[in-house]
């Protein structure tokens, strides 16, 4: 994998946020077509074998516009599972067809009442040669647009990964009301399943985990660009909105929130940034960055979030305004990959402490 | 500038001082042997004392001797006094007060804060009259650190009261070592006492000390601030790990019996990222090849660094819990946390307090208005105080 210099990342932030801006609906086919989808796919699959910091780059220009179409799912987590799965018969069978844009994948692994992979998955998988899933997923993003699921489940070898077709038998995929309408997720049942076993038997917690770890990074990527979205709206309404006659940008007190506004959407950039680069070079302690990261800029991002309602006083509580928009998403972000507290401890558990 | 690869650069000032310099060389001798072969300013141009280097090389070369145990190099960015007279002063002045200062026989101290301009520096009240060759000042300043053993006190002081604030002020390098120069330590919050309180009265500085013209001071003054926050930056930059180490809450918890404490945990764990996410904005500011972005960035540091001590001192304080109660070298650990949470201030009110950053940050990166000011075309003598 080349290393990306800056002016190809420029060129690609450039493009993404072209697309962005004319784009309607989800632009499944132009992502498609730009290489966007086989990003993060190996070149002999037929994607562009890229790596974390040019998915870090496309995330922040999809989240500056909260883009509500199954990315994070089916061309960063999906993909990222493939590649920890180092299954080539399914590699072959699917990675072509996510990075044409033919297929969309949704990953099920979390039970009950939190976002990170069950130790031991409640959901199970019988029988060896043509195994049946049975179980109930919660919280599964982009399920109702899938043609493919990978399941983690328990079987008599221990927790794997299995694929299951989504419009087969024993399987209901119902989509749940979000607070944050531009993330899709859905709570999936299964009932004697038709499954495939994808990968190493008994792998599959520790495999969800690394996918789940790579996938952060465009996470990570696009909270900042919505961070700093939502700062600059803020930015630019206190210029122009003006009582007692000056600009209301003008009054410390607005002006110092947008300050510390700034200081959080930056440092949330920053967050992203070096964790996609220490993802890339496979530094020493990534996992730490990581999980200090995730829980900065989940809280980092809420803060901007609200901060910039605040900023924009009534019109800002008004639906019609996006700003409430930019909250909703902070707010799903800061618990889609596993809760601020949780990444802290396992910060802590990380640096040895 | 000179054209010269930084190996080239890192060999040629081995070779020299390896020809120059030991441990017991006589230490004037040695300052005058760095000043003669430009290494004392590498930055400045080779017709003023300098070699012409890039700053990105200067640096290397502090590196060098730095690595070597030598003195002598870095007054391009160290010595705030110098750097002010190579970018402001005449030519005579650099002539005469140049030389002494790049040996280190000049040390100076800053005279810019009284106790009624603090964060409105430019409502300063100490005056300056001219008497003949001299100009007379009358005055106070405070928060001077150094007072006591400095020959230059970098001075600005109101030269015209019937102008706007601004526009009234000059800037001198005043002779600390006379009658009218009368200095006070101040005792801080934290018992130590690293300022001072310095009064003037009658003291006398000449005019050929006077840098710039009367009434441009202010101007001047950016100059010397630019070079003081730059030289902030270095200062944070190269004890920022010793810091750190010290400020480990991990080993306080532990310690302290609370580390298995899950409240503890992830109030460390909160500390710990603001301190390393400010360290990768830092990173990314040195990375950075657009320059606007790593201005921000820097402009950030200074409210990132208060709250990273704030921060780390109040989860230090909950760690160790009554202990904190106790003061003295008899409760080293209360005390110690102590020190910690009263010395914060001294970032987030030290060079400009929050505040002002936050006035600074909103109003020259964001571009927001700043507040109207009424006095901004009154002259001094008309504000209110």
């Amino acid at each position: 994998m080349a290393v990306p210099g800056p002016e190809e990342l420029r060129a690609l932030r450039g493009a993404v946020a072209e697309l962005m801006a004319k784009a309607d609906g989800d632009c499944w086919d132009d992502l498609a077509a730009m290489g966007l989808l086989g990003l993060l796919v190996p070149e002999e699959y037929g994607g562009a074998g890229a790596g974390p910091v040019e998915v870090g780059v496309v995330a922040e220009e999809l989240g500056r516009v909260l883009f509500a179409g199954p990315y994070l799912s089916t061309a960063v987590l999906a993909v990222n599972l493939l590649a920890a799965l180092g299954d080539s018969a399914e590699c072959d069978a699917v990675l072509p067809a996510i990075a044409a844009g033919t297929k969309r994948v949704a990953v099920a692994f979390a039970e009950g009442h939190s976002t990170r992979p069950p130790a031991e998955p409640a959901t199970s998988a019988r029988g060896d040669g043509a195994p049946l899933v049975t179980g109930a997923k919660r919280f599964v993003l982009d399920a109702d647009s899938a043609d493919l699921l990978y399941v983690l489940a328990a079987a008599d070898t221990g927790p794997g990964v299995f694929a299951v077709d989504p419009a087969g038998p024993g399987v209901t995929v119902e989509p749940v009301t979000t607070v944050d309408a531009s993330r899709r997720l859905c709570a999936v049942r299964f009932t004697d399943a038709p499954a495939t076993a994808v990968g190493t038997p008994g792998r599959g917690v520790e495999v969800v985990t690394m996918a789940l770890d790579r996938s952060a990074v465009a996470l990570l990527g696009e909270q900042a660009g919505a961070a700093r979205r939502a700062m600059e709206m803020a930015r630019d309404y206190a210029k122009t909105r003006y009582q007692f006659g000056r600009a209301i940008g003008s009054f410390q007190a607005v002006k110092h929130m947008c300050a510390d506004m700034l200081l959080e959407a930056e440092s949330t950039v920053s967050a992203a940034r070096h964790v996609a680069a220490a993802a890339a070079d496979g530094s020493v302690g990534w996992l730490a960055d990581l999980a200090l990261a995730q829980a900065y800029c989940s809280d980092a991002f809420v803060f901007v979030g609200a901060t910039n309602i605040q900023v924009h006083g009534g019109i800002g509580f008004t639906w019609e305004h996006p700003a409430h928009r930019y909250l909703r998403r902070a707010r799903g972000d800061a618990h889609l990959f596993g809760s601020p507290s949780w990444h802290r401890e396992r910060y802590l558990h990380e640096i040895g402490a | 500038m000179t054209d010269i690869d930084d190996d080239a650069l890192r060999a040629e000032v081995r070779n020299w001082l390896a020809a120059n310099w030991s441990p017991d060389i006589d230490r004037a001798r040695f300052a005058q042997a760095v000043f003669e072969a430009g290494w004392t300013a590498p930055s400045w141009e080779t017709g003023c004392y300098g070699r012409g280097l890039a700053d990105r090389q200067s640096r290397l070369v502090a590196a060098e001797f730095a690595a070597a145990g030598a003195p002598g190099t870095g007054h391009d960015r160290a010595d705030l006094f110098a750097c002010t007279i190579h970018d402001c002063g005449s030519e005579e002045q650099k002539r005469r007060l140049l030389p002494p200062a790049l040996r280190g026989e000049s040390k100076w101290c800053l005279l810019y804060s009284e106790p009624g301009a603090g964060s409105d520096l430019a409502g300063l009240r100490t005056r300056a009259e001219r008497d003949g060759d001299d100009w007379i000042i009358n005055g106070q300043k405070v928060w001077t650190s150094f007072a006591t053993t400095a020959d230059y006190g970098m001075l600005v002081a109101r030269t015209d009261p019937d102008v706007p604030k601004h526009n009234g002020i000059t800037f001198f390098m005043l002779p600390m070592r006379q009658p009218g120069v009368e200095i006070r330590p101040i005792h801080q919050i934290t018992g130590e006492s690293e300022f001072n309180e310095v009064f003037l009265t009658d003291a006398r500085v000449p005019d050929a000390n006077r840098i710039g013209e009367p009434g441009a001071g202010w101007s001047v003054l950016q100059v010397a601030l630019g070079y003081e926050r730059r030289l902030m930056g270095d200062v944070a930059r190269t004890t920022r790990g010793r810091r750190e180490k010290s400020g480990d809450l991990v080993e306080l918890a532990r310690d302290a019996g609370c580390l298995g404490d899950s409240h503890i945990r992830q109030q460390i764990a909160r500390a710990h990222a603001l301190s390393t996410v400010n360290r990768w904005n830092t990173q990314r500011a040195k990375a950075s090849t657009d320059r606007a972005e790593a201005a921000t960035l820097l402009a950030l540091g200074k409210i990132a660094m208060s709250r990273i001590l704030h921060e780390t001192a109040r989860v230090a304080t909950e760690v160790v819990g009554a202990e904190a109660m106790l003061a003295g070298p008899e409760n080293p650990v209360g005390d110690a946390v102590t020190f910690r949470a009263l010395n914060a201030y001294f970032t987030s009110i030290g060079g400009g307090t929050d505040q002002i950053q936050r006035n600074i940050i909103g109003e020259r990166v964001l571009g927001l208005p700043k507040e109207p000011d009424p006095y901004r075309d009154a002259p001094f003598r008309d504000l209110p105080h």
